[in-house]
């Protein structure tokens, strides 16, 4: 009887003893559910390095994916992210500054490609305003001349769709929330990876990929003459030049020209645009940050003939026995177009798992 | 037997048992202008100014409780919006925060003893600040304390006066913000006498936020609207907060 009491409390004892770590126990079955998502990297790309704060997850990836291509993500339920980012122009809109958004206000800058965002550790947006595309996705979904979306209204909206309901809660803890609205967008976009173009499997020798003779001479061009700022195999510093577009800044268009000066205040800064990458660049039409030249050629007779002096303008630019400007022969300039071609990811812009998952 | 399966698989609470047991602390932040207690929409008067309040607002994160011994106590999660408002329309009127006055934070879970001094931060610190993500404590997106476009980086507005300004018959509505990650301050206060925390009885620190030292020094006739563009007069700002707005008139 006495040892049959004292079974009974041991029981008991172990039975709270359990209870009070629980916690615990269901923090490591969380994380089995969500198993962690590696992307497939080429080679000759940088290593991936996942973000610390919000590290990519199978189901994390896939709710960013289906909220990307999601127009109710709008104000008015007409825009999703991928209206200005289409994939079959590299995640840009092929517009110079377009005008669909709510307030059917003209916007100021060009939609910027979204080409092997995980690498871009350098700040969003042209003048890096955004530390991080968590942060930056806050940006266009409440502006109210792009999404437009009242927060609250968003929360509400996808805690009615089930489809959503379940996938929020198989990708974070705390299920649906405006906070997890931009970490799914942004290990989602952490996924848009492009490196499987001509020039990328001539480099990893793959399937006896080869460059002509011109795309050749073309390679060479680009990088004696482009790699300073559009380098490594990212074909961008990912960092903020001057490159003589313009030669006043004044605050015209909130600070428009002004480029990471409006973010940093400091004068060196003035004019300072972030590079983009020269991936896909003949798929990025219009080009800079307002989309001012409609094409490469423009983009060419700039470089060559058109910059312009300024305090802030880039010292790399001085490539004329001492004048501004990178001189370019006919030839050159076609041999540079030649190779730019190559640098097209078919594979990129067609993949389908990066593609719109509502068709 | 029953004892020992029981604390050693939870070690780490029941050694406390054996210790004095934390308290709790309400540390309140009461607006006032000079002499005379913040009110909203009233007319208040320092030198040749009247000014009439429609909002003071701000961050107050990563509270510290400082012992006698030195040692610091950090309160976890420790993002607090303190504020008088009227109602904020927030992403340009898509919504209305509602008018509201929170003063009061209770600080649960201090470890018991003898404690001289509290700090905490004015605004949101860099890894927060830059990342509008990653919640914690009371950050959100949702009360119109984050930004956009004020200054094109996306991250928290620090502090925020609005209102209007009379000095001469010439009368100026005010925006006055501070934000950016130069512009986070520690605020650190000494208690005018030494504060026992623990379980047995209640604790309350008392602290003043003087709006008239906010704007000590800032010609605000001359700079009603100060953003980032202004970067030097919101430096001022944010020491005017580091230095002088914050008092702690009473502990008990």
């Amino acid at each position: 009887m006495v040892n049959a009491k004292i079974i009974v409390l041991i029981a008991v004892a172990l039975v709270l003893s359990v209870s009070s770590c629980k916690k615990e126990e269901t923090d490591i079955i969380d994380q089995q559910v969500n198993e962690s998502y590696q992307p497939n990297a080429p080679s000759n790309l940088p290593a991936f390095i996942d973000d610390v704060d919000n590290p990519l997850t199978k189901e994390g990836v896939k709710l960013g994916r289906m909220l990307f291509y999601d127009k109710r993500l709008s104000g008015n339920n007409q825009l999703s992210c991928a209206s200005c980012h289409r994939q079959d122009l590299a995640f840009t809109d092929g517009l110079a500054l377009n005008n669909i958004g709510l307030s059917g206000a003209t916007l100021h800058r060009s939609a910027p490609a979204l080409i092997n965002m995980a690498w871009a550790k350098n700040g969003l947006f042209w003048d890096g305003g955004s530390t991080n595309l968590e942060s930056q996705a806050f940006g266009p979904l409440t502006s109210p001349d792009e999404m437009f979306q009242n927060l609250f209204e968003l929360e509400a909206e996808l805690k009615a769709i089930p489809m959503y309901v379940k996938q929020f809660n198989l990708a974070f803890k705390d299920g649906i929330k405006s906070a997890n609205v931009a970490k799914a967008l942004a290990q989602f976009q952490r996924t848009l990876i492009s490196g499987n173009s001509v020039y990328d499997k001539y480099k990893r020798k793959e399937n006896g990929a080869q460059l002509t003779t011109v795309e050749l001479q073309g390679m060479q061009l680009v990088e004696q003459k482009c790699k300073s700022c559009h380098s490594g195999e990212l074909f961008t510093d990912n960092s903020y030049h001057n490159n003589g577009i313009d030669s006043h800044f004044n605050d015209d268009l909130e600070g428009t020209y002004q480029g990471r000066f409006r973010v940093t205040f400091n004068p060196f800064d003035l004019g300072k645009f972030k590079t983009p990458s020269l991936r896909n660049i003949m798929l990025t039409a219009p080009y800079m940050h307002d989309g001012r030249f409609a094409n490469i050629d423009e983009v060419l007779t700039h470089y060559s003939s058109g910059v312009k002096a300024s305090s802030t303008v880039d010292q790399l630019l001085y490539q004329n026995n001492g004048q501004l400007g990178i001189p370019l022969s006919s030839l050159e300039r076609e041999a540079i177009k030649a190779f730019l071609n190559r640098l097209t990811d078919q594979e990129f812009i067609t993949n389908k798992n990066i593609s719109n998952p509502h068709l | 037997m029953i004892t020992s399966i029981l604390f050693s698989s939870c070690k780490k609470e029941s050694t406390e048992i054996f210790q004095d047991t934390p308290g709790k602390v309400d540390v309140k932040f009461d607006a006032v202008f000079g002499n005379q207690d913040f009110a909203l929409n009233t007319d208040l008067t320092t030198g040749t100014k009247t000014f009439k309040f429609n909002k003071f607002r701000y961050w107050v994160s990563n509270v510290v409780l400082v012992k006698t011994n030195g040692e610091e106590y950090n309160v976890p999660k420790s993002y607090y919006l303190l504020e008088e408002t009227s109602a904020v329309a927030v992403q340009d009127g898509d919504y209305t925060y509602p008018a509201n006055k929170r003063e009061l934070v209770e600080l649960s879970n201090i470890p018991a003893g003898e404690y001289k001094a509290i700090k905490f931060g004015i605004g949101v610190e860099s890894k927060y600040n830059d990342n509008l993500s990653l919640q914690i404590g009371e950050l959100s997106q949702l009360n119109g304390m984050t930004n956009v476009s004020w200054m094109w980086h996306t991250s928290y507005i620090f502090t925020a006066i609005g209102g209007t300004a009379n000095e001469n018959a010439i009368a100026k509505t005010i925006k006055i913000e501070t934000g950016l990650n130069t512009n986070y301050r520690t605020v650190t206060l000494n208690f005018p006498q030494n504060l026992s925390i623990g379980s047995t009885k209640s604790t309350a620190i008392d602290i003043k936020a003087d709006v008239a030292k906010v704007l000590d020094g800032i010609d605000v006739m001359a700079t009603p609207i100060v953003g980032a563009a202004q970067a030097s007069t919101m430096t001022a700002l944010a020491n005017n907060y580091a230095t002088k707005v914050f008092s702690v008139s009473l502990v008990k």
